[in-house]
């Protein structure tokens, strides 16, 4: 996984720019010691590591504003930072440019619960916008599991989605506003408290764009009453075929629930080993399915989907009863990740999406690779959404094993698209899913993309190195090749 | 349309004919599918037409996947005739605009995804722009290219789907389109309320979705005898009832309230969706979204100068106005200004589009970005000119 090549004349400038920095936000905001600088080498994609040029932490918008007409006046790159979990590593910083943190960007606005919304600063966490109102009755949907630690900006750079994102959507169907700064300098504002707002959508491309396109400076979101109850599901299934028709019968019969997540067998056992929580440990597969609505919906519909899974071949089914038996049902999978990790030197966490149908195709296939590569896999999946994670188990220090696991994951991904779906589901592509763009997009597709890039940042000073395998110029991008005297298609009708 | 030429491709393939050459020879095209929404938007500058009638039907619906993909052409009504038949739907409710803008057909999955109309329900299900998974088109370059995908969670590369939502063909042509669908909700029913003032009809529908009853539709509509607030409730029969119960005494004290039933609740809806607020003899309209709580000061502000007929979506967020007079337009730019928010011009004279423009205008570093993507996607200014109003014009 490489990053460009740092530009020497710009590494030579590093004195000057850190002292130009310094012009534009307050002392100390600066950090250019290799000892507080090391807290910024990685992400949440931690195998790999980079010292940035400087680090940079603005508390205004007007200091985030200028930091970057000035990166952008000397031809400085920037990689902007929220709270530096992506596990794709879209913050992973580079050696000739600017790390820009949000961290002290970490104040809520305002919070109207008659228009149902809060404004934040980009830094604030997603479980912080949650708490904020929880008092009150309402939360804010999107929850990735890191949501603890995630912030709402890297929420909206990353588009992150959550396991309830099948009834609730991912971050960009609940966002209603941004300020943000173009590099150069300039500060928009896209939205505000209101819906759509006519005009090209620059918002809704904002988001998920991973931090290429501009940077986040205010955040306003829909947040949603709390449902009235939540009751879920534990269903244990003989086969993984059998488990994946149940998540597909489930949404046939028109129930749309509020999370729908899948484990396999070795991830049934590492959670088991870890939380006890109460899963079968012979299941081939598991499923939770959680309700949320009023009380008497809720109740309606735990009966119905008992009765469809039981149809689909359930081998057990539980109901939760109370609140703490339905945490309790949540606890294994809400500790697969640490589970794994105990079970294993290391994990790589893949994020690819399929078809709901395809999902006993792809993990008959996974078996397969797992033989292939010689390498255990345990599968989590938000089985709503088709979205997977499968955990490649390996050992960094047993010679070989990293590349052979970062192998078997870009096996399994390449087999996600040719079963129709995508390379990543809420991860975001970053470094870590750069090099197989191909694999999902041709040449003009990517090219395409990578206009639009040009339109915000046409030097490419921008998070530059992440989610394209191949950097044009956008003066060659721009340059149409128009095929003379082509007349088209005789037979098409013309009046 | 006299003297135009009208291509009509079947194919993909010859839409990018059509685009290719039109670029070589700097021909600009307007674009379109039935023409039934050719009142919004800005007249188009082109002397030749791309319709897209012909590139219609169904390529893929799978239900238990929730997804439908279909060319670019396809009429709206087949696409809902076809969900029906399965209990799915768009689930953000797309309006039908008939007797507003006085067309025959209900138009084509093109037009609706390109122009991102929503009804309703988009106050709690989404927009369009929600339910753009993916899809193929051919750029103002001539080149063929992709978005998205027909999964539910993606994130792979830039979100283009928005981008084509609401950008009303000016990108590229769309040829084809993948939609999330929805099962249809089992039953419904609403409950309407007569307030004395907007204020406390606006204020109702608020604390109607501040409660835990899960609204999915709020509408304020003026009668004889005052200010009705409407609120919606979907889902399965026992949650309706049990949600209706707790809904009418959360809003006891709101005004005098009465239930309506399936039958009744859908009437409603259905008229409000396709703008039954608004009469044929209103000679402007607007559509104002704005802040819900901003709305019963905004309106209040608009009645005090013009006699105007009116009504409320989207919680109050969504204000439909018809109204004459010569400075009507330019008191609803100024008003939306002062509040935040935007406000379209649906309908009206070619007179009045130039003269108060479409769109609200936007802030001049975010009009030159609107520029720049434009000329990313079509940068010979081919596709549907003018439409947007400057943007592409380099002005």
């Amino acid at each position: 996984m490489l990053l460009p090549e740092p530009d020497q004349t710009i590494l030579c400038r590093r004195d000057e720019i850190i002292s130009a920095l310094k012009r534009f936000v307050p002392a100390g905001a600066v950090i250019d010691d290799d000892t507080t600088m090391a807290a910024y080498d990685t992400d949440g994609l931690s195998a790999y590591r980079n010292q940035p040029l400087v680090v940079v932490l603005p508390e205004t918008t007007q200091q985030v504003a200028a930091v970057m007409k000035w990166c952008r006046d000397n031809d400085v790159k920037i990689v902007p930072r929220g709270a530096g979990t992506s596990l794709s590593g879209g913050a992973i910083p580079l050696a000739d440019g600017v790390l820009l943190g949000l961290g002290k960007f970490n104040r809520i606005l305002d919070i109207d619960f008659i228009n149902r919304t809060v404004t934040a600063q980009p830094g604030v966490t997603n479980l912080g916008i949650t708490q904020a109102v929880q008092d009150e009755g309402f939360y804010y949907a999107p929850d990735p599991s890191s949501q603890i630690a995630c912030s709402i900006g890297g929420n909206i750079a990353e588009n992150s989605g959550g396991v309830h994102c099948l009834k609730y959507g991912l971050t960009t169907n609940n966002v209603l506003g941004i300020e943000m700064v173009t590099m150069d300098g300039e500060i928009l504002r896209l939205g505000g408290k209101h819906l759509d707002s006519g005009h090209l959508d620059v918002l809704g491309v904002m988001t998920g764009s991973e931090g290429l396109l501009g940077v986040v400076t205010e955040v306003t979101v829909r947040i949603l009453r709390k449902p009235a109850t939540q009751r879920a599901l534990l269903v244990g299934f003989d086969t993984v075929q059998d488990g994946g028709q149940a998540v597909s019968d489930v949404i046939a019969a028109g129930i749309i629930p509020a999370g729908m997540e899948m484990m396999d067998n070795p991830a049934i056992n590492a959670a088991e080993d870890f939380v006890n929580a109460g899963y079968p440990r012979e299941a081939a597969a598991l499923l939770i399915i959680e309700l949320d609505g009023p009380e008497a919906e809720v109740d309606v519909l735990i009966k119905r989907v008992s009765e469809i899974v039981k149809a689909s071949g359930a081998s057990s089914i539980r109901i939760s009863q109370s609140e703490e038996e339905r945490n309790q049902f949540w606890a294994g999978r809400k500790s697969a990740f640490p589970a794994v990790g105990r079970i294993s030197p290391d994990y790589l966490c893949m994020d690819g999406t399929i078809p709901r149908k395809a999902l006993p195709e792809m993990l008959t296939r996974m078996s397969a690779m797992s033989q292939k590569f010689g390498l255990r896999v345990a599968n989590v999946f938000h089985a709503g959404d088709g979205n997977l994670h499968p955990l490649i188990l390996f050992d960094a220090n047993a010679d070989g094993e990293l590349h052979r696991a970062e192998e078997f994951g870009a096996e399994i991904l390449r087999t996600c698209v040719e079963l129709g779906g995508v390379l990543t589901g809420e991860h975001g592509v970053g470094v870590e899913k750069r090099d197989l763009m191909t694999e999902m997009f041709t040449e003009d597709d990517l090219k395409q993309q990578q206009r639009l890039k040009c339109a915000f940042d046409p030097q490419h000073l921008l998070n530059p190195g992440k989610v394209f395998p191949v950097l044009h110029r956008c003066a060659e991008l721009g340059r149409l090749h128009v095929h003379q005297g082509k007349l088209p298609h005789p037979d098409i009708p013309r009046f | 349309m006299n003297g135009m030429t009208v291509w009509q491709p079947k194919t993909g393939e010859q839409v990018t004919d059509i685009v290719t050459s039109a670029l070589a020879e700097r021909r600009k095209l307007s674009v379109s599918g039935h023409e039934t929404k050719a009142g919004l938007g800005h007249p188009v500058d082109a002397k030749e037409s791309l319709s897209l009638k012909n590139l219609s039907g169904i390529v893929d619906y799978q239900p238990e996947e929730l997804v439908l993909v279909v060319k670019a052409g396809t009429p709206l009504d087949e696409i809902e005739k076809t969900l029906s038949e399965k209990n799915q739907m768009l689930a953000f409710e797309p309006p039908h605009l008939e007797r507003f803008y006085g067309t025959k057909s209900t138009g084509t999955i093109g037009g609706l995804v390109a122009t991102n109309l929503s009804g309703p329900r988009r106050v709690s299900a989404g927009a369009a722009r929600d339910f753009l998974l993916g899809f193929a088109a051919v750029s103002g370059r001539g080149d063929v290219f992709k978005s998205g995908s027909r999964v539910m969670k993606n994130v792979t590369g830039y979100d283009l789907s928005k981008l084509m939502c609401g950008s009303f063909g000016t990108l590229a042509v769309m040829t084809e389109i993948t939609l999330k669908v929805l099962p249809c909700p089992e039953t419904s029913s609403s409950l309407s309320l007569l307030c004395d003032t907007i204020d406390s009809a606006q204020l109702a529908l608020a604390n109607a979705f501040c409660s835990d009853t899960e609204p999915s539709g709020g509408a304020i509509s003026r009668t004889s005898e005052g200010w009705k607030a409407v609120i919606r409730l979907e889902g399965v029969d026992v949650s309706v009832r049990d949600r209706m119960t707790k809904l009418k005494s959360t809003l006891q004290s709101a005004g005098t309230s009465q239930v309506l039933d399936k039958q009744a609740s859908e009437a409603f809806w259905g008229d409000w969706r396709d703008i039954s607020m608004i009469s044929d003899d209103a000679e402007q309209v607007y559509r104002l979204s704005v802040t819900p709580s901003d709305a019963p000061k905004i309106a209040s502000s608009l009645l005090k100068a013009y006699d105007l007929e009116l009504g409320f979506d989207w919680m109050g967020g969504l204000i439909w106005i018809g109204g004459k007079g010569a400075g009507l337009g330019q008191k609803v730019r100024q008003t939306i200004k002062d509040f935040n928010g935007h406000a379209t011009l649906m309908r009206g004279t070619e007179g009045h589009r130039r003269d108060v423009g479409v769109f609200q205008p936007q802030a001049a570093p975010l009009a030159a970005l609107a520029r720049r993507i434009k000329n990313a996607f079509d940068p010979e200014d081919i596709l549907n000119s003018g439409k947007m109003g400057t943007i592409g014009r380099g002005a």
